[in-house]
């Protein structure tokens, strides 16, 4: 048998001497020690929190926030100025416009993979799907390992809106709490019984586990205890209202905009707020290989309420230099407009494209890379998936050279080789 | 976590003899002081565990019985040398297990679900006294053990990974379970799998190539789960603390060169995805990304072995799949072997499981070298192995502690208390809440689509294994959004349909409802006490059926229900 590993040493920990304490009375062990520990003071100019953006499909870089106008393939839209000097961006997106002198645009990235679900492994994860017979921790994993508080009632990374990657080898205590959609909330957080009969069962259940602990006295039902012990403080905790975006004041509501995306950014701004280290809600849609300007425009749109809400939000409540908060895709699209279709679209395209970036402590109003006349190659400043990954690591304090074990005991850096930019941005 | 063990320093003080591979030809193995050398930094446990280990005598071979195959002369063998160990390290041994505890314990390790309640019953009823011996050979006689080491296979031989989006699942699911229902010898079940050639419908067993598109991932999978050898960190470097070099790894990823398989999406897009299949060509394969970056082009040699000259017009694969499958081969009965033993204790005589070399010595050399001559010499009978472990004294030992021996993980003086697996969870779920004909009649009414997971079942298991790829059955992984869906969703513990399983009619007597609850989902009777609260408990609820589906919930999410004991 395997020597204990961590996972199991801190489910012991968090269980500390509450063996035979019911499931109220572990309650109170647990609330009485989260309020004895003083909040940990951060580092300074440390985003605590991320909020991905995470736009799937891959978005055209030409139609968002790098626009050539001169190229051959420019595409419908006008660039307009922005709070940034010499930034400009696209027509459709002008609220965030008011923001660029807080955020930095990536405009030089670049990356080996061109088939989404590959290119959405690399991008959460840093590595190549199959890579050594491995499968990785993605970025919300990792920063639910490094910046996670045990103590915390919520888990530290969530997904809303989409299908995210897991925690790979890190195993399960750091995959995501997955929300389908914001509107309905967690699944399954609430009993499918009233809240007195749900006490009663748990009164059974911690019978027959404290009769089966007598017995048997393996670890494994410490773990089993304390797994459920978390779920049902998530359930009952005032953080688990979070996910209830009926509690939200109708006027916060609306400047965020209609629909999922609207809802789940909402959300995000929610668990930021009771300290939730990584959120990640996904808006889908932008695999425009036709008609990619009439959907550009209505994504852009959605985008622009919600994201700029959020960084308003972030800031009155001063939580925007400890939040970072991304906007990206697995790649960006042709320089080209195909006419494969009625109407023009773009394809694929990961040897150049963009991705934004707010909040977080950055030295707001930055450009980081530049592409050429057509949007088609990286001619300064490119960035490859290991380098923003680990820019990401630098902005949260995160220690990229950490080298993760896997079960069989090998040792796998948080980030291969990068050279992170982060220098440039803050 | 380490791949190291205290065992190591355990074997040094007892002097337990460590059985080194016959790696022959490693002409230039490092010297145990060069490997002492890299090692220093690798581990943060005991240095005197690390020091690298020498037999104090040469290892006496146990001697096996001559004559047709007993698997009870086996059991006898196992049992002799796991107690010796015990005795020479001074450990008690726990006692046998109980009815109880053997019955749900078998019926999970051998057909992957809890026996239903009839079923635990008629065995807790039997007063034969072969009772286990002929409930061991139902259960291997039975269509689910077959359906059980599928669902052990399935996910090594076809990893989630996007590219097989486009790959049929369900061929290779039947063509595992087939094989291991007809007691397929494993010489010739690796033999078929190593060599398959012809498309889906034709063989099946192509599907592995299909759903491992490159030289790298054959190499290392088929090196891993039939040799118990991790290479791939050979792959771009020379294995830290083994003899793996990268000529070694590329030597036998040359075997793969000429493999060439057909691209599942193209068959997709035409609509029929059996067609597509696997060929050996003359000429090294073009396929896309095949070879990694880091490919080198050597001679093919056999793992720690000769070089081979194969010529162009001759396949690659049988060639090794028979060196492989040799019953003198080093490496592949001890790699069947120990698999199985963990399978069926929770963890090996080497561990991690499919990491066996030098410096990562078994716990017990002679036994694990005495059951691999053991199952080459019967014609690497799958079921045969099985049946004489499982008739162990060292696999009937209750799991509970005893006298002192609870820090014990390594010696078998009892049995482990293991976690169920996604799929055993599911079925036994499945099973006790009566979703089973639910979902049945469910799939057969929409068959899978392009391979993709489908049905409660495979959800389940993705939505449990959470992206993992492996699971461990000695840790409990499971977490916050696993234990959500268990206690609130009311398709599972929460189910109201089901306590009608086990309450018919509202005159039913307390005793007799909970005793069928208590059979069908932890195969035992309540205790008195038990009784008598949960009588109790039920009288005072609102509704009895409510009681009832109370009990029913707590049993459900239980550490007993979703351990083995």
């Amino acid at each position: 048998m395997l020597p204990q590993s961590t996972r199991r040493q801190f489910a012991q920990c968090a269980a500390l001497g509450v063996g035979g304490v019911g499931l109220s009375g572990w309650l109170d062990v647990l609330a009485a020690r989260a309020q004895a520990q003083p909040a940990a003071a951060a580092a300074p100019r440390r985003a605590r929190s991320v909020v991905l953006l995470w736009m799937d499909g891959g978005p055209s870089h030409k139609d968002t926030f790098d626009l050539k106008p001169e190229s051959r393939g420019a595409g419908e839209f006008k660039p307009v100025a922005t709070s940034a000097a010499g930034v400009q961006i696209s027509e459709h997106l002008p609220k965030l416009a008011r923001h660029m002198h807080e955020g930095v645009l990536v405009r030089g990235m670049s990356t080996p993979e061109g088939a989404h679900p590959r290119a959405k492994y690399n991008l959460h994860t840093g590595y190549r799907e199959g890579q050594g017979g491995l499968v990785y921790p993605s970025l919300g994993a990792i920063a639910a390992a490094e910046l996670g508080r045990p103590e915390s009632p919520v888990p530290a990374f969530v997904s809303i809106g989409g299908r995210s990657y897991g925690s790979g080898f890190l195993g399960p205590r750091y995959q995501p709490l997955m929300v389908q959609d914001a509107a309905r909330g967690v699944e399954d957080l609430r009993a499918s019984v009233g809240e007195s009969q749900f006490g009663r069962r748990m009164g059974l259940l911690d019978e027959m586990e404290r009769a089966f602990h007598g017995e048997y006295r393996a670890p494994l039902v410490t773990d089993h205890q304390t797994t459920y012990q978390r779920a049902v403080r998530l359930m009952q905790a005032r953080e688990g209202q979070a996910f209830d975006l009926s509690k939200e004041p109708a006027a916060g509501k609306a400047k965020y905009g209609t629909g999922k995306f609207a809802e789940g950014v909402l959300m995000a701004r929610r668990l930021v707020e009771v300290g939730v280290p990584f959120v990640e809600v996904t808006l889908g849609g932008w695999d425009t290989h036709n008609d990619v300007f009439n959907r550009v425009k209505n994504l852009s749109a959605q985008v622009d309420n919600a994201t700029s809400a959020l960084l308003d939000d972030l800031r009155e409540r001063g939580l925007l230099d400890s939040t970072l908060v991304i906007w990206m895709g697995e790649f960006g699209r042709t320089p080209n407009i195909n006419t494969r279709g009625p109407v023009p679209g773009r394809d694929h395209y990961p040897r150049a494209w963009s991705l934004a970036m707010w909040g977080g402590g950055l030295r707001g109003g930055r450009v980081v890379g530049r592409t050429d006349r057509e949007g088609a190659t990286v001619e300064d400043g490119k960035v490859g998936t290991a380098d923003f990954l680990a820019t990401v690591c630098e902005l949260t304090g995160i220690d990229h050279t950490k080298k993760n074990e896997t079960p069989t005991g090998r040792p796998v850096q948080i980030v291969d080789k990068p050279k992170p930019f982060t220098s440039l941005v803050v | 976590m380490k791949p190291f063990r205290l065992l190591a320093a355990f074997a040094v003080t007892l002097g337990v003899t460590i059985c080194l591979g016959d790696l022959t030809t490693a002409q230039d193995a490092p010297t145990k002081a060069d490997k002492k050398a890299k090692n220093k930094n690798k581990n943060k446990l005991d240095p005197a565990a690390q020091a690298p280990l020498r037999p104090a005598v040469p290892v006496k071979p146990i001697v096996l019985p001559s004559g047709p195959k007993d698997a009870a002369a086996l059991a006898r063998i196992i049992d002799a040398e796991v107690d010796k160990a015990l005795a020479a390290a001074k450990v008690a041994t726990s006692p046998a297990a109980t009815d109880e505890e053997f019955v749900r314990r078998v019926y999970l390790d051998v057909t992957g679900v809890i026996p239903t309640g009839e079923q635990a019953r008629a065995f807790l009823d039997s007063k034969a006294e072969d009772r286990r011996e002929k409930l061991i050979d139902d259960l291997l006689a039975s269509p689910n053990f077959g359906k059980r080491l599928a669902d052990v296979w399935f996910p090594k031989l076809f990893p989630r990974d996007s590219n097989n989006r486009f790959v049929l699942r369900d061929p290779l699911v039947k063509w595992l379970t087939d094989k291991f229902n007809a007691n397929t010898p494993w010489n010739v079940f690796v033999f078929e799998l190593v060599t398959a050639t012809g498309t889906v419908e034709e063989n099946p067993a192509v599907t592995y190539y299909l759903a491992n598109r490159s030289v790298d991932k054959l190499t290392d999978g088929i090196t891993q789960h039939f040799l118990g050898i991790q290479l791939q960190c050979a792959q771009c470097h020379n294995h830290p603390f083994t003899d793996w070099k990268q000529t070694e790894y590329w030597g036998m990823a040359e075997f793969f060169a000429r493999v060439r398989p057909d691209n599942p999406k193209n068959a997709n897009k035409g609509g029929d995805n059996t067609k597509v299949g696997v060929q050996e060509t003359a000429a090294r394969t073009k396929v896309k990304d095949f070879f990694p970056e880091s490919a080198k082009q050597v001679a093919p040699k056999f793992l720690g072995g000769a070089e081979v000259k194969i010529a162009a017009t001759e396949p690659a694969r049988p060639i090794l799949a028979r060196w492989m499958t040799a019953p003198d081969n080093p490496f592949f009965a001890k790699a069947m072997v120990n698999r199985t033993w963990a399978a069926l204790f929770g963890s090996g005589f080497v561990n991690p499981i499919d990491d066996m070399h030098d410096d990562n010595p078994a716990s017990h050399p002679a036994l694990l070298d005495a059951m691999a001559r053991d199952f080459g010499r019967n014609g690497f009978d799958v079921k045969f192995l099985y049946k004489s472990i499982l008739l162990s004294k060292a696999y009937g030992r209750t799991s509970k502690p005893a006298a002192g021996n609870d820090k014990d993980e390594a010696l078998f003086s009892h049995q482990a208390v293991k976690v169920m697996s996604p799929e055993q969870l599911f079925d036994s779920l499945a099973q006790a809440t009566g979703l089973s004909q639910q979902v049945a009649a469910r799939q057969a009414k929409n068959p899978m689509a392009k391979g993709q997971p489908s049905g409660p079942r495979d959800q389940f298991v993705n939505f449990f294994l959470a992206g993992a790829d492996a699971f461990t059955p000695t840790e409990y992984e499971a977490g916050i959004p696993q234990a959500l869906r268990l206690m609130n969703s009311r398709q599972l513990a929460g189910n109201p349909q089901a306590v009608r399983l086990y309450q018919t009619n509202a005159k039913d007597e307390p005793r007799a409802v909970l005793e069928k609850m208590f059979l069908a989902t932890l195969a035992r009777r309540p205790t008195p006490a038990e009784v008598t609260r949960l009588t109790n408990y039920v009288q005072g609820a609102g509704t009895q059926a409510e009681g009832y589906g109370d009990v029913l919930w707590a049993i459900l999410n239980s550490s007993e229900f979703t351990m083995i004991r």
